[in-house]
């Protein structure tokens, strides 16, 4: 069977600590003010928690890219640049072929994507592509204090990844109308479920993809689409800070 | 100098141009850095990678890890995973340590203050000019007042035992640590318990209360894993807290307790384990010495009268006093860490340790451990000098019942220098440490170095302590250094041993603290004292483990397969008693109460709030809110406040306002948070810097250390920082 990189996470586990983020942080290089990776939180429920004295009922939930099997920021991305890797089952950028336009921010229901300040393209978790390639995990599975983060082929039956799959009822994260089959699986329940947003498809985009794409791959080579791809990413979308506030500490 | 936003930067770039940018915030008239940090690399040519061991220095935990180094510059730090003690794991701040090598703030050359204390007026010095500067000041001192005149403060690194050592050759018993605002009163109630201080097997324990303390966020190796390992395996979590911390965000069940009454709470436990007689009463034969007296005293304290105290149902201690009993032994009361918080606070915790000796948990699965046997040895270092004309006792003595010769008490050791007296202490030598914004009263901090006729500090950035200071030396990072072996405890993950060598070359003109003593010692004809090196220290340190450097250097890590439970099987305690002493015989001789009597926490005045401190997992006390990346995690600190309290102020959410206390006060936003109590607040430490050196927090927040004022615990010396009443009211929107 063909490999399918996934995560299975056990959130009851995650303490919050930030490792994970950290860690992603430094080994991918995201510039200030960004990250590939997150912990969600509900809510707390104090009412709840007065009524019946000594419940806690907290949950931290670790996530990153969720290299959806059905990807909208694939059919989003005009280039091509966005894909579903078939070798490994990974949705990968092209840096060489990402224009930076952003279709595929507002696309991603998870808000996994952000637009690189520096090299104006689209940056997302890749699960550490070059880590992988020589050998080791992905960093921010290596670095969790609980092992929270499962990492694995889930298509192979010896991976613990497969074997917790398995062995357990999961849940998936996803928006009501964008189902887009994440490769995330929480062990058991996980919170807050409420979250991801409906991928929005640029209408042209989804207009000319079909068109579109084969012809761009057939003219990557040529100067000529650089300076069209440097025009059209400057004023399709502005740049998409709001990741940004979901991580500090201070807004929680 | 400035980068432009949109202008691509690589590391080496950055590294290249660092240097430059500090000298220019931090010293306006200096000329930039000259060195070339790194080689420029042949365009294409593929990376020189190595994997070197170390160990984290972001914190204490000492974790191992594996720096991954290309081309000579650090690019990842990742957990060492045969490093049991962190189960194989590296926090935010592990990860976080290339930020403090490759930080743009820090400190380069000597610098020598000229204009006034704080002003931030530097002078580059050369190292010959500083060390000869610091050694006639010194010289100075001690033919004046004493070699008791010079106070010195180690910081917790693996180096910091050389300050001991300088200390000790150099005369001056006045060395004051970080433990006073920390852990000390822990330390002495396990001592006068058991007769050393444990460690919890929280991996095999099946029921665990924590109260004052926050291991999902102030994280301890191995505590902090184990803790969720225990619970996913069964163990109850129970957390009393006046916060809603992520640790009783993940309890089984969490108590905002009223913060001050946790003694009330575990007298109700022993009360009900002991009317019920649900201890083992072979074990409390044989092992306890005064159940009878304690039986008798906790006669009062039933849990309908504790809920009165403490605000918890008393139905509610009495069911987890039966399930807690019926756990036990593999049933624990968490020590803690950090137990500088009330008048009593050693009491407070003799409760919480009596309660454990009823659970009869000690050297038992899941219960409370002995350190376990390290194998380290001392290194033979010379007889040190004696001073005929020194003082008898350290500035401090006295000043608490019984405080630690080998740490002291800030608190009490600054009183005793804003007094004069005994006698003057004049001189003042701070390694890594940074009293100015770790220490409750910042304005007494200020008043004492008033009373100081020469500073130095040695650190790695220009901390506050830094910045006061008259003489400014800089160390290099955990990650360019070479250090001593260190023996650690990890309950029932190990017994190791972990050492450092240098990653990379130190930085700029950094200097080991270690070859500064040596410099300094040379000057002081004191040269013999230190005539070692690292590497013959620590094959001293190894001499006794055969296998030592072999496991150091193939794993990073050497582990001793010494025993872990039944150490204490054909042993007695280390108390008077020979047993574990629910009644303390010692205490009853000195007047100190023999058992915990309650006291109820001073009243809240109507209209102020109790301020409590605490900790998250990104910041390590005051030392790491300036890093890039873990600034990015919490860019400032807020003023946790009820939204119930707050809306009586006209306070929202994000508001400025301003704190009141009688030792100072600080402005910074509202943070509105159901889960704190009405009658409390709450600050992180580390904001509000005097230091224009931090440039990524220097202006930011507001200060804990200057609001918090300073009562210490009257029986360990150790800092009080929850006995402060605040006035807060709106600023601004």
């Amino acid at each position: 069977m063909k490999t399918k990189l996934a995560m299975v996470i056990d959130s009851s586990t995650c303490i919050d600590c930030k490792g994970c983020m950290a860690a992603c942080k430094v080994e991918n290089k995201v510039p200030a003010g960004h990250w590939r990776n997150w912990i969600k939180r509900p809510e707390a429920n104090f009412i709840a928690m007065e009524k019946a004295a000594g419940t806690a009922g907290g949950h931290f939930q670790p996530g990153n890219c969720m290299h959806c099997d059905t990807p909208t920021c694939v059919q989003a991305c005009p280039t091509g640049a966005t894909y579903k890797d078939e070798k490994d089952g990974t949705v990968q950028v092209n840096d060489e072929l990402c224009i930076g336009c952003g279709s595929c921010i507002p696309a991603c229901p998870y808000g996994a994507r952000y637009r690189h300040p520096q090299k104006k393209i689209v940056d997302k978790c890749d699960f550490c592509e070059h880590r992988r390639l020589r050998g080791d995990l992905p960093a921010c599975v290596v670095t969790c204090p609980t092992k929270a983060r499962v990492f694995g082929d889930i298509n192979d039956p010896k991976s613990d990844a497969a074997r917790l799959l398995k062995q357990n009822k999961t849940t998936r994260v996803i928006h009501p109308e964008s189902d887009t089959e994440p490769n995330i699986y929480y062990l058991n329940a996980t919170a807050p479920m409420d979250w991801p947003v409906k991928a929005k498809i640029p209408t042209p985009i989804q207009l000319w993809g079909n068109v579109a794409k084969p012809l761009v791959w057939a003219l990557v080579g040529i100067n000529a689409l650089g300076v069209l791809a440097m025009l059209g990413k400057q004023f399709i979308l502005p740049d998409d800070d709001n990741q940004e506030n979901d991580q500090r500490e201070g807004q929680q | 100098m400035s980068l432009t936003a949109d202008k691509p930067i690589s590391r080496r770039s950055f590294l290249k141009w660092t240097g430059a940018a500090t000298a220019a915030s931090v010293t306006a008239a200096q000329a930039p850095v000259l060195h070339a940090l790194v080689p420029e690399k042949k365009a294409g040519a593929p990376a020189k990678v190595e994997n070197r061991f170390s160990v984290c220095d972001m914190c204490l935990n000492k974790c191992g890890l594996i720096a991954r180094v290309e081309d000579g510059v650090v690019t990842k730090l990742d957990p060492n995973p045969k490093f049991l003690k962190s189960r194989g794991m590296l926090c935010a701040r592990g990860n976080a340590g290339i930020d403090q090598l490759y930080d743009p703030d820090r400190l380069k050359y000597p610098l020598l203050r000229k204009g006034q204390r704080g002003e931030g007026k530097w002078q580059r010095l050369s190292w010959d000019q500083a060390l000869d500067h610091a050694a006639e000041q010194f010289t100075k001192i001690a033919e004046k007042y004493t070699r008791c005149g010079v106070l010195f403060t180690p910081g917790s690194d693996m180096q910091s035992t050389f300050v001991r050592w300088f200390a000790e050759v150099f005369g001056s018993y006045n060395v004051t640590t970080h433990e006073s605002s920390c852990l000390l009163s822990r330390n002495r109630a396990y001592l006068d318990t058991f007769g050393e201080v444990p460690f919890s097997d929280i991996l095999h324990t099946k029921y665990l209360i924590m109260a004052g303390a926050n291991r999902f966020e102030a994280l301890i190796t191995p505590d902090s894993i184990d803790l969720m390992t225990a619970k996913k395996n069964g163990c109850k979590l129970v957390v009393l807290d006046p916060r809603y911390t992520k640790t009783a965000a993940l309890a089984d069940e969490w108590y905002a307790i009223r913060p001050g009454t946790d003694m009330a709470f575990f007298m109700a436990l022993a009360h009900v384990i002991i009317g019920e007689k649900l201890y083992d009463q072979a074990y409390a034969a044989e092992k306890l010495y005064g159940v009878e007296q304690l039986g008798e005293h906790v006669k009062q304290y039933s849990p309908e009268w504790a809920e009165g105290e403490c605000e918890i149902p008393a139905k509610e201690i009495r069911r987890i006093a039966r399930e807690l009993a019926a756990a036990a032994p593999a049933a624990i009361i968490y020590p803690g860490r950090r137990t500088s918080d009330y008048v009593n606070s050693t009491q407070i915790r003799r409760a919480m340790a009596i309660v454990n000796g009823l659970l009869g948990n000690w050297d038992q699965p899941g219960g409370l451990l002995a350190a376990r046997q390290v194998g380290l040895s001392g290194p033979e270092l010379p007889d040190s000098p004696f001073y005929e004309d020194n003082p008898d006792d350290r500035a401090d003595h006295g000043r608490a019942h019984m405080m630690f010769d080998e740490e002291g008490s800030f608190k009490h050791m600054r009183d005793a220098i804003i007094e004069q007296k005994p006698y003057p202490v004049k001189g003042w030598f701070a390694y890594k440490i940074n009293p100015l914004q770790s220490v409750a009263n910042r304005n007494k901090t200020l008043q004492m170095i008033e009373n100081l006729d020469f500073i130095l500090t040695v650190d790695i950035a220009m901390s506050d302590t830094a910045w006061m200071s008259d003489l400014v030396l800089p160390a290099p990072s955990y990650l360019e250094r070479q250090d001593p072996a260190s023996g650690l405890q990890g309950s029932s993950a190990c017994a190791c041993v972990v050492t450092r060598d240098p990653v990379v070359p130190a930085l700029f003109e950094s200097k080991p603290v270690f070859w500064i003593f040596k410099e300094l010692a040379k000057r002081l004809d004191l040269a013999e004292y230190f005539d070692f090196t690292i590497e013959e220290y620590r094959k001293q340190q190894l001499k006794k483990l055969p296998d030592g450097e072999r496991a150091l250097r193939e794993d990073g890590v050497y582990y001793n397969p010494s025993k872990l439970y039944g150490v204490y099987e054909g042993r007695v305690y280390k108390t008077l008693s020979k047993k574990i002493e629910l009644y303390n015989k010692r205490y009853a001789d000195m007047g100190v109460d023999p058992m915990p009597i309650y006291r109820a926490p001073r009243r809240k005045p109507s209209g102020k709030f109790r301020m409590v401190v605490g900790r998250n997992a990104y910041f390590t006390h005051c030392t790491s809110q300036n890093n890039a990346l873990l600034h990015e995690f919490m860019p400032e600190n807020t003023l946790w406040i009820n939204p119930k309290a707050a809306k009586r102020l006209g306070i929202r959410d994000g508001y400025m306002v301003e704190i009141t206390s009688k030792a100072g006060k600080g402005v910074l936003k509202a943070n509105l948070k159901e889960g704190i109590r009405e009658d409390t607040v709450y600050m992180l430490s580390g904001f509000g810097v005097l230091s224009q050196g931090l440039t990524n927090i220097y202006g930011k927040g507001a200060c804990m250390a200057e609001i918090l004022e300073d009562y210490a615990d009257e029986i360990s010396g150790n800092m009080a920082m929850h006995e402060t009443f605040v006035k807060v009211i709106r600023k601004g929107a």
